[in-house]
C-alpha cells in the first residue's frame, strides 16, 4: 500500500463494472443492486440519490464490501485504484478499511459505541492502523476534533457520546472516519437523523473536509436538495439500478430520464407559491424479487410503451458528462407528445412547470 | 467476472430486515415436529390415563411369585414392564404415564393461573403506571426475593397439609392444590415483569394513542389494542414457563414438599427410588428423568418457536 | 424570539380553533425538573384554513398538537374549540370533541395495530361511538377508505404490514375522517415517507380538504411542506412562537432571525442556489430544560443584543396577517 503523501492527485479512484448484489432469501433472490457502472475521480464528491429500497446504501455497502457473508451474492468488479476489491477476502479488505476507504452513517448515536469515550474511539483506529503511541495518537484526535469543529476539544476527548449533541456526536463519527486519512469517504445518509440547520453545518463540514483533505466523497441520500449543492456529480437509483448519471448542473439544468424528472416535480419547493399541485408519481418501487422486465420504471413511467416494458434500456453517455438509461428521454418526440397532452389536459402548465 | 462472497459481519439492520421477512420455517422444522409429536402423545396418555388399561396397574402391587421377582427393583425394563419396576414391584411405565397426568395438571393449572394473574397485574401496572405502578413493583420484588422453599413450606407445609380440599364444583387433594398455588405464586412475579414491560412499551404507540384520541376507555384500549399484542409474547412465556414449572416442581418433590402418594409426579418418583440408585433404583430414577427432560426440551422448543413466529409478523412491520 | 402575545389572534368568534397562553411540561425522571415543552404560545385557526407549524425538534410543535387533543391535557393555558372551552371538559363533552378533532401521526405503521384488519381498524372510531348498524359502518368505511384510494376488499382481508408506508398513512387518514371531524392535527404526516409518495399524499390531504371542508393543523420540519399546504404558517422555537405569516409572505419576507436562518438552511435542489456559509447559524438548539433568558433564540441569533437576554420580545404587528416576535426583526412594519 503507497503512503498518504505517494497517493497520486487526480485520475480515476473507483469504477464499478456491472456491480450486482442479490441476496438469497426464502421468497427468491433480492436482487438489491443489479449491474451498476461508473467511475470517480480522485477529489471528487457523488452523490447517489434514490428512494427507499432503491439499493443505493446496499451499493454503498458492496463497494466497501460491508455485507454479511450468509446469503451475499456479488457479482462484477470494483476497481478501486486499478485493484479489483471484489476479489479480496476479509483479510485483504481490511488493510482498505479505516485508511483508503471509511464510512459515516445515519445514526451517530448507534454508530458510536456508547461506553467508550470519544478521545478513546478515535485514536483507537490511528493505534491499529498507524502504529500510533498513545500520547501520539491522543494528540492526533485532538487535531481531527478542532478539524470537525467540535467546540472545547479537550474537554470532548474524555466524553461519552450520550454527553454530546446530535450534530457534535456526527462530528465525532467523522472524525473516527477521517482518523487514517481515507482517499474515499461514503457518507450513507449523514443528515438524515438531524435538524435542518444542524444537516446544513454536517454538509458543510464534509465538503471542507474533501477540499481540504483532496478525498473522494460518496454521498448516499434520498434528498435531491442535499446532493444539489454538494456534490460534484450525481448518480439517480432506481430497484437496484442507474437511472441517470451526470455532472450536478447538468442534471439539474438537463434532466433526461423521466425518473428524475418526476423526482424533481414531485417535490415541494419553496419558490412556488404555496397549495402548488405536486405531480406524484404513481404507484409504488417494484419488488426487487420479481422485477418488471424491460425498463424498471416502465410501470409508473408516463411516457412508457411496449418497447419500455420488454427490452432493458442500457446506460448510454450522451455527453462527456451525462448518461442515462432510458428509450424515450426527457426531449425526445414521444416524450414530447405526451408533455404536449398533459398541457392541454391542464396538468402542466405550458412553460413546462406544473399548473 | 468473479463470484466472491463477502465475508464480514457488519451492521445488520437492512440486511436482517430483508432476511427476516421469511418465515424461517424451514430451520428446526424437525425438532418442532418432534416436539409437537412427542407433546401429543404425552397429552393423549395423561388425559386417558384413567381408563387405559395399562395403566390401571400403576398402583398394583404383584403378589407371590411375581413380587418376589419383581420387588426392590429386580424388575429390569422388559417387553412386560418397559420401564422396569420399583422396590415394591409395580410397573414403572404405568406409574410414570400416571405421573404424567398428575405433572403436567399442576404445570397447566400454576401456569394459566400465574398467566392470569400476573398478565392481568402486569397490564395495569404497565399501562396505568403512577402509584399503581410502584406498590405492584414492590410486591413483585417482595415475591421474587423471597425464598421458593421458604415459600413451599409455609404454603404447602402449613396450609395445604393432608386432606380434601372441597371447592364446590371439584374436590381435590390439599397437598396437590397447596404444590399448584405455591408454583402460580413464584410464576406471577417474572411473568408480571414481562407483561408489564411489553404494556409499557406497547402503550407508547401511536395506534394507542390514536385510540385514545378516538375517545376509546382504557378497559376497550387495553382489551383491543394493548392484548392482542401482548398475546404471542405470553404465548411462548406461556411454554418455556411451563417447562420451568416441571422442573420446578421436581425440585419441590426432591425436597420432599410436593403431592403425596396415591398421586405421584415424576419428580415424586425419582425422589423416591434416588436413597436405592446403588441397589438397583438407576432405572426408577432414568426413566422420570428422561420423561422430565423431554417434556421440558418439547415446551422449550415449541415456546421458541412459537416465539419467532410472531416476531415475524413485528419484524415485517 | 420566544414570543409571548396574543397581537396576532383574530377576533374571538372568527377562529375555529384558539389556543392562548398554552403550557405544557414533562417531569425529567425524579429530579424535580421540568422540560419546558411549549410555553405560553398562543394562535389560532380559522374555519376551512390550513396552519403549519414549523420547527425543528425540541420546538414543541408535537406537543402543541397533542395538547390540542387533550393528550395529555396541558398544564396551563385554554384551548378553545368552536367557542367551547376544552382544557375544562371532561365526561361527554370531552367524547363529542374527540369526534369534531382528529389526529393523524407520524409514522403509519406504528400508528396502525399491527394485528387487526383495516377494515376493522378504520370501523373502530364507529365501534367506540355505536353509530349506525354494522352495514352502515361498513359501508360509511367502505366509503372513507375509497376516499382515501384503498380498495375496501383488499383492507376487508388484510393487515396494515401487507400495506406500504404511503398506504398505512391513507388509512390513518381514512380512520381520522370516519366520524366527520371538523378539524385535523397532521403531526408530521409525510416525514416518514419517500419524496414521490409524500407528493401523493399531500395532495391527497389537499383534496380531502376541499371535499370534506376541513381545517387542517399541519406540523412538520420541513418548511418546504409546510409552505406548500398552509395558508398560514407559524413558526415555533424551543416551546416559544417565533413569526406567523401567510405562507408565501413568510417565504418571501421574513421577519424573524430564525425563519431566516432556517430558509437558508434548507437545501434546494437547484445547484445554481450555492448555499453560503455566512448565513448558517452556529450551534445547536439548547436544552428545553434550561431555556435561554429572554429571547430564547439569543444563543444562536447572529443580530442578538443585550437587550435580547433581558427582555423576552413580544408578537408584533407588521401588517398584512404577518407578526413576529423580535426585538430587531428584519423587516418593520408597513
Amino acid at each position: 500500500m503507497t503512503a498518504p503523501i505517494n497517493r497520486p492527485q487526480e485520475g480515476t479512484l473507483l469504477e464499478l463494472r456491472n456491480l450486482r448484489t442479490h441476496f438469497s432469501t426464502a421468497r427468491g433472490v433480492v436482487r438489491a443492486v443489479d449491474g451498476v457502472s461508473f467511475t470517480l475521480d480522485r477529489g471528487k464528491s457523488l452523490g447517489i440519490v434514490g428512494e427507499s429500497g432503491s439499493g443505493k446504501t446496499i451499493l454503498a455497502r458492496s463497494i466497501m464490501g460491508l455485507l454479511p457473508k450468509r446469503g451475499t451474492i456479488r457479482h462484477g468488479e470494483v476497481l478501486y485504484a486499478g485493484q479489483d476489491l471484489a476479489s479480496l477476502g476479509l483479510k485483504g479488505m481490511r488493510k482498505f478499511w479505516g485508511q483508503e476507504m471509511s464510512m459515516i452513517f445515519q445514526d451517530p448515536m448507534t454508530s458510536l459505541n456508547p461506553l467508550m469515550r470519544i478521545g478513546h474511539q478515535i485514536s483507537e483506529p490511528l493505534r491499529v492502523h498507524l502504529d500510533m503511541d498513545k500520547v501520539n495518537a491522543r494528540a492526533t484526535a485532538l487535531k481531527l476534533l478542532q478539524d470537525v469543529g467540535i467546540p472545547e476539544p479537550e474537554k470532548r476527548l474524555d466524553q461519552y457520546p450520550h454527553e454530546l449533541s446530535g450534530g457534535m456526536r456526527q462530528r465525532a463519527m467523522i472524525a473516527i472516519a477521517l482518523a487514517c486519512g481515507p482517499t474515499l469517504l461514503f457518507a450513507d445518509e449523514p443528515t438524515t437523523a438531524l435538524d435542518v440547520t444542524v444537516q446544513a453545518q454536517i454538509l458543510d463540514l464534509i465538503q471542507d473536509q474533501r477540499r481540504d483533505r483532496n478525498m473522494s466523497v460518496i454521498l448516499v441520500t434520498h434528498d435531491l436538495g442535499v446532493v444539489a449543492g454538494h456534490t460534484d456529480e450525481i448518480a439517480v437509483m432506481y430497484a437496484g439500478t442507474l437511472a441517470e448519471k451526470a455532472s450536478t448542473t447538468e442534471l439539474f439544468a438537463n434532466r433526461k430520464h423521466p425518473y428524475t424528472e418526476a423526482l424533481l416535480r414531485s417535490i415541494p419547493r419553496l419558490d412556488q407559491p404555496s397549495h402548488t399541485r405536486l405531480l406524484a408519481i404513481g404507484g409504488r418501487p417494484p419488488d426487487l424479487i420479481t422485477p418488471p422486465t424491460g425498463c424498471r420504471f416502465a410501470p409508473r413511467c408516463p411516457y412508457a410503451e411496449d418497447k419500455c416494458r420488454a427490452e432493458i434500456p442500457e446506460l448510454e453517455a450522451a455527453s462527456a458528462d451525462h448518461s442515462f438509461a432510458c428509450w424515450h428521454p426527457v426531449g425526445s418526440p414521444r416524450w414530447q407528445s405526451k408533455q404536449d397532452e398533459l398541457v392541454s389536459t391542464g396538468v402542466l402548465s405550458a412553460s413546462g412547470g406544473i399548473a | 467476472m468473479s463470484d466472491t462472497v463477502i465475508e464480514i459481519p457488519s451492521r445488520p439492520n437492512i440486511i436482517t430486515s430483508l432476511v427476516r421477512r421469511i418465515p424461517p420455517l424451514r430451520k428446526w422444522k424437525f425438532g418442532l415436529v418432534l416436539s409437537v409429536s412427542y407433546i401429543v402423545v404425552l397429552t393423549f396418555l395423561a388425559v386417558f390415563a384413567n381408563v387405559l388399561p395399562f395403566v390401571r396397574r400403576y398402583n398394583v402391587l404383584p403378589k407371590g411369585a411375581e413380587a418376589r421377582r419383581l420387588a426392590s427393583y429386580r424388575g429390569k425394563p422388559s417387553s412386560e414392564y418397559w420401564f422396569g419396576n420399583d422396590k415394591l414391584g409395580r410397573d414403572t411405565f404405568a406409574r410414570s404415564v400416571y405421573a404424567a397426568q398428575k405433572t403436567l395438571t399442576i404445570g397447566l393449572a400454576s401456569i394459566v393461573a400465574a398467566l392470569v394473574i400476573g398478565g392481568l397485574l402486569g397490564m395495569l401496572a404497565g399501562y396505568y403506571r403512577g402509584w399503581y405502578d410502584r406498590v405492584l413493583s414492590v410486591i413483585f420484588d417482595v415475591l421474587l426475593a423471597f425464598p421458593a422453599i421458604v415459600l413451599a413450606l409455609i404454603v404447602v407445609g402449613r396450609f395445604f397439609q393432608g386432606g380434601r380440599l372441597n371447592l364446590g364444583v371439584f374436590e381435590m387433594d390439599k397437598r396437590f392444590f397447596g404444590v399448584i398455588v405455591v408454583l402460580t405464586l413464584l410464576s406471577i412475579a417474572p411473568l408480571a415483569r414481562i407483561v408489564r414491560a411489553q404494556t409499557l412499551s406497547l402503550s407508547q404507540r401511536e395506534y394507542v394513542l390514536a385510540a385514545r384520541g378516538l375517545g376509546a376507555s382504557s378497559w376497550r384500549i387495553l382489551v383491543r389494542e394493548i392484548l392482542p399484542n401482548l398475546l404471542p409474547a405470553m404465548f411462548s412465556v406461556a411454554f418455556t414457563g411451563l417447562a420451568v414449572l416441571l422442573v420446578a416442581e421436581g425440585g419441590l418433590a426432591f425436597l420432599g414438599f410436593s403431592v403425596q402418594l396415591p398421586f405421584p409426579t415424576w419428580g415424586f418418583m425419582i425422589n423416591e427410588a434416588r436413597s436405592d440408585l446403588t441397589k438397583g433404583g438407576g432405572w426408577a430414577v432414568f426413566f422420570p428423568c428422561v420423561l422430565l427432560f423431554l417434556t421440558v426440551l418439547a415446551f422449550n422448543v415449541i415456546g421458541d418457536r412459537v416465539a419467532r413466529r410472531f416476531d415475524i409478523r413485528e419484524a415485517t412491520l | 424570539m420566544a414570543g409571548t402575545g396574543k397581537a396576532h389572534l383574530h377576533p374571538e368568534g372568527d377562529a375555529l380553533l384558539r389556543v392562548e397562553d398554552l403550557l405544557v411540561e414533562f417531569p425529567v425522571g425524579r429530579t424535580g425538573l421540568k422540560v419546558n415543552a411549549v410555553t405560553g404560545i398562543s394562535f389560532d385557526v380559522l374555519p376551512g384554513e390550513t396552519l403549519g407549524l414549523v420547527g425543528e425538534s425540541g420546538c414543541g410543535k408535537s406537543t402543541t398538537g397533542k395538547a390540542i387533543m387533550q393528550l395529555p391535557r396541558p398544564n396551563g393555558g385554554s384551548i378553545a374549540f368552536g367557542g367551547q372551552e376544552l382544557t375544562s371538559l371532561a365526561g361527554e363533552g370531552m367524547r363529542t370533541l374527540r369526534t369534531n378533532i382528529q389526529m393523524i401521526f407520524q409514522d403509519p405503521i406504528s400508528s396502525l395495530n399491527p394485528r387487526r384488519k383495516v377494515t376493522n381498524i378504520v370501523m373502530e372510531p364507529l365501534n367506540i361511538w355505536g353509530i349506525g348498524t354494522p352495514e352502515e359502518r361498513l359501508k360509511k368505511v367502505n366509503e372513507v377508505l375509497e376516499a382515501v384510494g384503498i380498495d375496501p376488499e383488499r383492507a376487508a382481508s388484510s393487515r396494515p404490514y401487507q400495506f406500504s408506508g404511503g398506504q398505512c398513512q391513507r388509512i390513518s387518514i381514512a380512520r381520522a375522517l370516519v366520524l366527520d371531524p371538523k378539524m385535523i392535527i397532521c403531526d408530521e404526516p409525510v416525514s416518514a415517507l419517500d419524496v414521490s409518495v409524500q407528493a401523493q399524499v399531500l395532495n391527497l390531504l389537499e383534496d380531502l380538504k376541499a371535499k370534506f371542508g376541513l381545517t387542517l393543523v399541519f406540523i412538520a420540519h420541513d418548511l418546504a411542506v409546510v409552505k406548500n399546504i398552509s395558508d398560514r404558517v407559524a413558526v415555533m422555537y424551543l416551546g416559544k412562537m417565533c413569526e406567523v405569516a401567510k405562507s408565501d409572505d413568510l417565504y418571501l419576507r421574513p421577519a424573524h432571525p430564525y425563519t431566516q436562518v432556517l430558509l437558508n438552511s434548507i437545501p434546494v435542489p437547484d445547484p445554481k442556489v450555492r448555499p453560503t456559509g455566512n448565513q448558517r447559524v452556529q450551534g445547536e438548539i439548547p436544552s428545553p430544560v434550561m431555556p435561554p433568558s429572554g429571547c430564547r433564540f439569543r444563543t444562536r441569533c447572529p443580530i442578538a443584543q443585550d437587550r435580547c437576554a433581558a427582555e423576552e420580545p413580544q408578537l408584533q404587528a407588521l401588517g398584512d396577517d404577518h407578526y413576529v416576535a423580535c426585538h430587531f426583526p428584519l423587516r418593520t412594519a408597513n
